[in-house]
């Protein structure tokens, strides 16, 4: 099974029923797949702090959500990540592909890329990396244990020893 | 021009006990609180922007349950984008309000571009919502909201309102955790 198809069914397997999206390359991988199926349910978004109120929402209604993003779309997330899920502590998996380091092509992506595991761990933020594909079941579910126990957001890096660098 | 707190008023006497509202920080969450306090009331006390984002997950989540987002114009304005994914969206079950007083009021009263040339209810209907009102009296905001209950949605409300500034009761909750799970405790997903 390839890494896309095995995180879908571990996000299914935790009754994940939204992705609330800005796509990326990386993330196209995962989108593919989920708009084929049924059981689950993709909200485009403008701006990746939207996708923070959303899936934040979507837990207050009851519902599983994850919030799919590239790299910079942390970046435009911080404040309502600080004043919204991390205070009224509601999970939100943030599943991020990962721009800026091993392989990057564009420059301008390195700075936020480099400075990303530190804006993580300054807010606190469990970070998990997806580097090899046979760890890529056990990771995903246990980043999404993470996210319910601690009742807050969570972080699952998609490496470019994974998926591969843009050319 | 509309007093805030009469509207909210009136608001709480036509939505059904099961609707879900989630205001924005500052006058639309103290006056929801002075007047219509309960558990389905998701109070934003931070996250300027987010209210009407985290309305449309609680709308996505329970298609059954009404949800009303109460916005601010400075709020609105923070997070334009959100209009475009809720129109997009069409939850039949959402019904968007913006109180409009065109200032920043928790700050001092700052002008919002909505003091300018900008018009909220012309920027939903440009990204896409097909059911907006533009209010600027007591008659014509009950008027409207009694159209939004009883038909399908998402509705955009632009209701202008006098420039007053809510209570800010001691009484008001504080605890984030607690407004959580007092609210979700209410939701029928």
């Amino acid at each position: 099974m390839d890494w896309p198809d095995t995180i879908i069914d571990v996000l299914k397997k935790y009754d994940v029923r939204f992705i609330s999206y800005l796509p990326d390359a990386m993330g196209e991988r995962l989108l593919r797949l989920a708009r084929e199926d049924t059981d689950l349910d993709l909200l485009p978004l403008t701006r990746e702090e939207e996708g923070v109120g959303v899936v934040s929402g979507q837990y207050l209604g009851g519902r599983r959500g994850v919030l799919l993003m590239p790299t910079s779309g942390l970046g435009n997330s911080i404040n309502a990540l600080a004043s919204l899920s991390i205070p009224y502590r509601i999970p939100l998996p943030m599943i991020i592909g990962y721009r800026g380091d091993l392989g990057e092509f564009n420059g301008t992506q390195v700075m936020m890329g480099q400075a990303l595991p530190d804006i993580l761990r300054a807010m606190r933020i469990p970070t998990f990396y997806l580097k090899r594909a046979d760890e890529v079941a056990v990771i995903t579910e246990g980043f999404l244990r993470v996210a319910y126990s601690n009742e807050s957001p969570a972080a699952l890096l998609i490496t470019t020893q994974l998926a591969g660098w843009k050319e | 021009m509309i007093d805030m707190l009469e509207a909210t008023h009136a608001l709480m006497r036509k939505v059904g006990d099961d609707a879900l509202i989630v205001p924005t920080l500052g006058n639309a969450g103290l006056n929801l609180f002075n007047i219509g306090e309960r558990p389905g009331n998701f109070y934003m006390r931070n996250a300027m922007g987010s209210a009407c984002s985290v309305g449309l997950g609680v709308a996505m989540a329970c298609p059954g349950q009404r949800v009303i987002i109460l916005d601010g114009d400075g709020s609105l304005l923070m997070n334009l984008g959100s209009l475009a994914s809720e129109a997009w969206r069409k939850a039949p079950n959402l019904i968007h309000i913006c109180w409009d007083n065109r200032v920043y009021q928790m700050t001092g009263g700052q002008p919002t571009a909505a003091s300018g040339p900008a018009d909220l209810a012309a920027i939903a209907e440009g990204a896409g919502f097909a059911k907006t009102a533009r209010v600027e009296t007591q008659a014509a905001f009950e008027q409207a909201i009694e159209e939004a209950v009883q038909g399908e949605g998402p509705w955009f409300i632009h209701a202008l309102v006098k420039e007053e500034r809510a209570e800010r009761s001691p009484n008001s909750p504080k605890s984030p955790p607690r407004i959580r799970e007092r609210f979700m405790a209410g939701v029928k997903p």
